[in-house]
Formats: structure tokens, C-alpha cells, sequence
């Protein structure tokens, strides 16, 4: 019996052309107790699926709708959202929105949906009680949601979601925000809930996952299913990053060296199906160090800071920054962003200096600091401000004194590189949040700093998106500007930084090249943080030390 | 970390007492200066007021509130002393402008009601977590969706003190100067108002979708979590309120 059945699904969303359909003729069905992954690139047309299946397309956003989407008897448009929240669960991914605002403690936050349902109250502490246990954040009961992190944040409104006990629960990238380990706990969370019985239906970037969790995957391109497969179906396809999609590591090692599965022809998909007896040369290619650009430099010494007092977050930091991009690794909570804004001089320290070529951040001002430190939040909602994509783009260069005309002609190139031309007359609200990422990236770059600093530029991008912000990262080295950046994507750390600092507890755990980094297993322990997936893939097959790139694994011998 | 509410916790008698009953008083002592035009009684009421403030230990967070509406009080002063129609007896003179006695005593009697209405408010929520304001006002059959207005409009000073804060980072961020004199502050703040005001209604509409799919429209009976603590005196104190109330009524409508 399947309990949600969807026919001929077309919808077109109220402001669009004509010919534009968001969802293009979708058929597919769910059993009860599936796990079904969706991907695609970021315009393919996933989240609205996602509001087409918890029924808030066609309810709350208007506009052309055609077909049919039945949760199990029951029939999308004749029921209202509040009928179908009860059997279907959504979560999203920015996890500030998905706090009611109405509640004042995480306890009664996740009572807010049960009170609507008019659970009785005995049953609703019990429900509170079990979903806090199983999203592991019995501690937080008593405290304010908008004062938890973004993990927290998250955790707590899936814990909301699942009270609700709906037949099916969607996800829209909800580990988009997250570190790597509290994507893992998501992934463990949702999985019990499937094997529990729980139809799961989840929107992810992170191939690697899908493929250990998911029983099925529905690849989406342009409104339109281009396939519904078995995992190893669907990664196995030659295409997938013509439609944005990167396979998982295990694929495109096995597509190098190809290895396929003698049964089905199809490539593994996870480490576990890998053959271990394979004869792989490694060579290890060193990049690091190669290129010996001088940029600025930025001087660190016994740097302490902490929000509250006796509560320090930075614990007597000394570093020198320059040359070769570097990245910051480490959980979330570690202090990254808070050195980063210091840095900035959006914090001052309590104790301590930094120095940049040569000049104390305290000896100047944020605003002065500008023209030479450009920073990048994670958030983009927390720096866009302006109306329309192009003002926000030339606030930054008419500050610092660019002449309109060369703030102009700035910013249009900029959006050009992050792949928004066109857009500049848009509100930046009703762009997608890896789009408004990227504008927020665009306002920064347009400004010409000496030095850039990313707060997690991976965030919620898709291959495209991925591979743009490695190429940014790159010509701005080559232009001799020093590139500093946040990242939990350890693929992406190994694939585009030669140096690699490991932050653990407002502290540096590791500082250096970045194969020594992700060797240092105490360390990345200590950080939470995992080794890339092909350097534990290598590790599998019988390496030793420590592979990187993709190229450091030799087919030449592979032939019998 | 901020609270986003307006809400001091403190340990007091006022605190204890249920929040309808503190809506019944504020919604009186506004009233009851409006009714009565003796300066001495709104005095009195105002007195009445301060004294409830001080016993709920929030007395100094009324203070900066009052600060802000004294600039409302001060255009009272100059616009009534100077234009109202019955002036005779000159007072005094602010600069060239001169202000009558009649009119001054107008203006003062405006002003100790606008220093009541805010203190009174402050009785309300200062001393009351909104969750409990709004959620005795849904039990006396308020609809949901009002009431999350309400709890909204509740939030949204220290809401926007938050984004403020935000915005202005993004803002120095990229080359403005916000630090520095109180005019350069003061010329900053201008250009922060419109990303605020805009940023909020943004979120609004994410925040609606996460409303509709926890079963906010639902329309069966609802459940509370926390029990209705009904509070002793409750219903004592409304009473008395009440007759309090009428009596200043009839007083001031025989005499």
C-alpha cells in the first residue's frame, strides 16, 4: 500500500512565464517505511516539490496547478494544510524561519504544533520528552530558541516535526547548515524514524549520505523527473553532473578506474561495496607550496575574546596568515566565526593583537578595515540588505570610493563570475539562498580587497555552485590577494587548500599543509570533524598515507 | 543571549498576578485619567501606578520609555501653551515663544496621562511573559491568529533591536562608518531603517509556511500544554478593581 501516490503533477508558480512550469508532469509513488531521496541541481524544482507534497502548493502558494497528489486516501487539494500537517511533517533548511516566535522555551516551542492538533496534555509531554531524546537535545528544553546555534536550531525543528507523528516526513536540505557531525546525527535520526516506519522523503547535496541511507532516489532537472531508481541506478549514470548532481566519491574513483559491479554493471556507490582487492597505484601529488605568491600578511598573537565574561570562545590564539589560501575546519561552535570577525574588527578582543601588514586592528574600524579585508558571512540573510541585486552589489565599492561608474562596471563583472548576470535588477529576495549566497559573495569580491575572508561558501550549493566558488578561490590567490575560508566540506578542503587549521574549543588543534592536517587523527577527533571521503576511500583500498585529489589515483595498472 | 521579549524576569507579588487581572488594571488607570480632568487625581493615579512598577521591581525599566515619549510631552507643552485659545496669564517665555498659564495646564495634565499610559502598559508587560498574556486571552475564546499577532507586535522591539545589530555589522562591514560622534551614529541609523523594516517582512513569510505546516489554522479544539494556574486573588483583585472603577465614575459624573 502506498501512501502517497503522485499523478501528472504539474505547477506553475503565480509571478512566472507562461511556458515555465516548476513542476513539469511528475508520476511516482511511496511505500510506507521508504527512504527516498531527491536531487538536482538548485533550480530543478525540488522544494516545491517538496510544498506540492505537505500541500502547501497548492494552498498557500497560489498559481497554476494540475494532476493529483494523494497521502494516502486522502486528496491534496480538497483537504487544507492544516488537515495535512497532521500526517505530513516538513522541515526546512534555514532553521531560524522554522521557529514559531510564538514560544519562549524549546519545550513549549515543540509544543506549539501539538496544542494546534489539541493533543491531550499528558500525551504531549510524553511525545516532547521522546523526540527531544531522540534528537539528543534533552539539555536545551528550558532555553530560548532563537538563542540556540543553527545545528541546535535545526534539531529542535525536527524534534517539533516529528511530535507532530506524521506518516511521512519531508526534508529540504536540512544539513545544509550543519557540521559534519550533526549532519551524521540528522542522517542516524532519520533513519530510525524510516526503519520505525516513518516515510521519509529528503532533499540533500550530500551524495555520500544518500547513498548509505536512502532505498530509493528520484533525480529531478527543469520541473521534470528524469529518473526514479535504485541508488546504485541513479549515481551509476554518466550524466549526472549535466544535471548538477556530483556522484558520491566511491562512484567517481570506480568510474575512473572501472570498477563495476559483475551482476548489474553498476559502480558502488558506498566504501563498503568496494572491492578491497584492487590494485591501485597512489601517487601523491604535491601542489602545496608550488606557488609562492606574497600577499598580505595578518599577524595573530595571544588573541582572547569571549561574549560573556570568564566564558571565553577564542583561548590565546597566535597565528601568521599569508600566502596560500587556507581553511578553518572544526565543529560548529568552535570559535571559526567568531575569529573570523575579530579579524575583521567586527569584535574587539579582550586581550591580545592582530596585526595586518603591519597596522593593530584596534588602531582602526570596521569601515576602515573595508577597503582591505572583504568578509563573507555565512548567512547571506545577515548582509543583504538592498532591494535590488545590483545596489546591493555597488553598496560596498561606492563606500570604500569607487566612482559610480567603476562600482558599476564592478559589480556587473562580479555577478557575471558568480553566475547571476541577469539578475541584477532583482530583488535578492526572491532569489534561491544558494543564489543569494552568491550575491552576498558578488558584493564583497566587487570591492577589491587585499584580503578575502568565506564564511562556509559550500553551504547549500550544488556541484555548480561548488565549483564556481573553487575557481573564485583560486584567481583571487593568482591576483595575489590572501584567501582565508570556513568550510565543514572536507572534500572541498582536500580538493582546493594547500594549508589546513583545525580549530578545536576556541583553539588551534593543527596549523600546516593540509596532507599533514588530515593525518592527524587526535586532531580531527578532537574537531569532530572526518577525513575526506577519498582519503578514508584510499585508506580502504590499502593506503597508507594521505590522498587528496582525485588524480592521485593511478589506473595504469589496473588492466589485466 | 537576548530573550526577545520585553518581559524582566523578577521575583515579585506583581508578577504573581494573573495577567487578565493586569490587563483589567491598565485598561482602568488609562481609562480612569481620561475620565477624570483634576490634576490632582491623575497625579494620584499615576502615584498608584509608580507604586505597583516599583513593587514589581521594573520601576527603572520604565524609565528610558518615558525618556522616549518626552519628546512627544515636550511639542505638547509648546503647542498648547502657546496656541491654546483662552490664553491670558502669561507663565513664561521659552525663547520667543510665550506660554500661558491656561494652556501649560493643559499641556501638564496631557502629560502626566501620557506618563501614565506608558507606566501602566509597563505594569503589563514588563511584569508578564506574553506566552501567559496571550495564552489567558486564547482561553477567554481570542482567536489563535490574533493572538500570534499580538504575541508578534509583543516582540517586535527587541526583534528589531537584534536585526539592527545585524544589519549594522553587514553595513561596517562593507565600508560605513557607524562608529564615531553621536550625529555620524545618528546619520547611520537612517539608511539602517528601511533593510530593517524590510528584512523582518521577508522573514514573515518563511516564518507563515513554518505556522501552516505546525496545524496553526487547525480547526479542531486546541490543547494547552501548561496548566491554567488561576491565581488566588484573581478574582478579589478584579472586584476591586472594578468598584474602584465606578466609583471614580460616579464621583465624577454627580459632582
Amino acid at each position: 500500500m502506498s501512501v502517497l501516490t503522485v499523478t501528472n503533477l504539474k505547477y506553475r508558480y503565480p509571478a512566472q512565464d507562461k511556458s515555465i512550469f516548476a513542476l513539469n508532469d511528475l508520476s511516482f509513488t511511496v511505500g510506507k517505511g521508504e527512504f527516498i531521496g531527491i536531487v538536482g541541481r538548485n533550480t530543478a524544482g525540488k522544494t516545491t516539490l517538496c510544498y506540492a507534497l505537505s500541500g502547501l502548493v497548492p494552498h498557500f502558494f497560489k498559481g497554476a496547478y494540475g494532476g493529483d497528489v494523494h497521502i494516502g486516501v486522502m486528496d491534496v487539494l480538497s483537504y487544507e494544510i492544516s488537515d495535512i500537517a497532521a500526517k505530513v511533517g516538513l522541515v526546512f533548511e534555514n532553521p531560524f524561519s522554522q521557529m514559531t516566535g510564538a514560544k519562549f522555551t524549546v519545550y513549549d516551542e515543540i509544543a506549539f504544533g501539538l496544542e494546534n492538533l489539541g493533543i491531550p496534555r499528558e500525551e504531549m509531554h510524553e511525545r516532547i520528552r521522546a523526540s527531544m531524546q531522540l534528537l539528543d537535545i534533552e539539555g536545551l528544553g528550558n532555553k530560548n530558541p532563537f538563542s540556540l546555534s543553527g545545528g541546535q536550531m535545526q534539531r529542535v525543528a525536527i524534534a517539533s516535526v516529528i511530535a507532530m507523528k506524521p506518516d511521512i516526513l519531508i526534508l529540504d536540505e536540512p544539513t545544509s547548515q550543519l557540521d559534519p557531525e550533526g549532519a551524521e546525527e540528522v542522517f542516524r535520526v532519520v533513519g530510525k524514524m524510516a526503519e520505525g516506519g516513518m516515510t521519509i522523503i529528503m532533499v540533500e547535496q550530500k551524495m555520500e549520505k544518500l547513498a548509505a541511507y536512502a532505498d530509493r532516489i528520484l533525480l529531478m532537472h527543469d520541473g521534470k523527473l528524469i529518473q526514479d531508481g535504485k541508488p546504485a541506478e541513479v549515481f551509476s549514470r554518466d550524466d549526472l553532473e549535466l544535471y548538477g548532481v556530483e556522484p558520491p566519491m566511491v562512484v567517481k574513483v570506480s568510474r575512473t578506474l572501472q570498477v563495476r559491479n559483475e551482476e548489474t554493471g553498476l559502480y558502488p556507490i558506498t566504501q563498503k561495496e568496494m572491492p578491497a582487492e584492487l590494485d591501485i597505484a597512489f601517487h601523491v601529488v604535491e601542489t602545496s607550496g608550488k606557488n609562492t605568491n606574497t600577499t598580505s600578511e595578518i599577524v595573530v598573537r595571544n588573541l582572547h575574546f569571549g561574549y560573556e565574561n570568564g566564558n571565553d570562545v577564542i583561548r590565546g590564539l597566535n597565528v601568521s596568515l599569508q600566502g596560500e589560501p587556507i581553511a578553518i575546519i572544526g565543529q560548529n561552535g568552535a570559535g571559526k566565526t567568531t575569529f573570523v570577525k575579530l579579524l575583521k574588527a567586527l569584535l574587539t578582543p579582550q586581550r591580545g593583537e592582530i596585526v595586518i601588514d603591519g597596522v593593530r586592528s584596534t588602531d582602526s574600524t570596521a569601515a576602515k578595515l573595508a577597503s582591505r579585508i572583504g568578509l563573507i558571512f555565512q548567512n547571506p540573510n545577515d548582509q543583504i540588505f538592498k532591494n535590488k541585486v545590483i545596489d546591493e552589489v555597488m553598496f560596498g565599492p561606492l563606500n570604500i570610493g569607487q566612482s559610480p561608474e567603476v562600482a558599476t562596471e564592478n559589480a556587473k563583472a562580479m555577478l557575471e563570475l558568480v553566475g547571476l548576470a541577469g539578475k541584477e535588477e532583482e530583488n535578492p529576495y526572491d532569489l534561491s539562498l544558494a543564489e543569494r549566497k552568491m550575491v552576498a559573495m558578488a558584493s564583497i569580491l566587487a570591492m577589491d580587497t587585499d584580503i578575502v575572508i568565506f564564511d562556509e561558501p559550500t553551504m547549500g550549493q550544488d556541484y555548480s555552485g561548488k565549483s564556481k566558488v573553487k575557481e573564485i578561490i583560486h584567481s583571487l590567490y593568482e591576483q595575489g590577494k590572501l584567501v582565508i575560508c570556513i568550510l565543514h566540506d572536507m572534500d572541498f578542503v582536500a580538493d582546493t587548500f594547500g594549508r589546513t587549521i583545525i580549530f578545536s574549543e576556541g583553539g588551534m588543534v593543527f596549523d600546516g599543509p593540509t596532507r599533514e592536517a588530515f593525518a592527524q587523527e587526535d586532531a580531527l577527533r578532537a574537531a569532530r570533524v572526518e577525513q575526506p571521503h577519498l582519503t578514508q576511500l584510499a585508506r580502504k583500498l590499502g593506503y597508507e598515507g594521505i590522498i587528496l585529489k582525485e588524480n592521485e589515483l593511478q589506473t595504469a595498472n589496473m588492466f589485466e | 543571549m537576548n530573550n526577545m521579549t520585553l518581559y524582566v524576569k523578577k521575583d515579585s507579588p506583581v508578577h504573581l498576578v494573573d495577567p487578565l487581572t493586569k490587563l483589567l488594571f491598565t485598561f482602568f488607570s488609562i481609562t480612569l485619567t481620561y475620565i477624570v480632568s483634576n490634576h490632582l487625581a491623575v497625579l494620584l493615579i499615576l502615584l498608584c501606578t509608580f507604586t505597583i512598577l516599583v513593587a514589581g521591581k521594573v520601576f527603572k525599566y520604565i524609565l528610558p520609555v518615558i525618556g522616549v515619549s518626552f519628546l512627544l510631552i515636550l511639542s505638547i507643552i509648546i503647542v498648547q501653551g502657546f496656541f491654546h485659545p483662552d490664553r491670558e496669564t502669561l507663565l513664561f517665555e521659552v525663547g520667543p515663544i510665550p506660554i500661558y498659564k491656561e494652556g501649560f495646564s493643559i499641556a501638564f495634565l496631557i502629560t502626566l496621562r501620557v506618563v501614565n499610559m506608558v507606566s501602566a502598559f509597563g505594569v503589563l508587560i514588563l511584569t508578564t511573559k506574553p506566552d501567559d498574556l496571550v495564552n489567558a486571552l486564547l482561553r477567554k475564546g481570542l482567536s489563535p491568529r490574533f493572538g500570534y499577532v499580538l504575541l508578534s507586535v509583543l516582540q517586535i522591539i527587541p526583534q528589531m533591536i537584534a536585526l539592527t545589530g545585524k544589519i549594522t555589522d553587514a553595513q561596517r562591514a562593507r565600508g560605513m562608518e557607524t562608529e564615531g560622534g553621536l550625529w555620524l551614529r545618528f546619520k547611520s541609523f537612517i539608511p539602517l531603517l528601511g533593510p530593517v523594516i524590510l528584512n523582518s517582512l521577508n522573514e514573515t513569510r518563511e516564518r507563515s509556511i513554518a505556522l501552516e505546516i505546525r496545524g496553526f489554522n487547525a480547526k479542531g479544539p486546541r490543547t494547552y500544554l501548561h496548566k491554567h494556574e488561576t491565581y488566588r486573588y484573581g478574582l478579589h483583585l478584579k472586584i476591586l478593581l472594578t468598584v474602584i472603577f465606578v466609583a471614580v465614575v460616579v464621583w465624577r459624573f454627580v459632582s
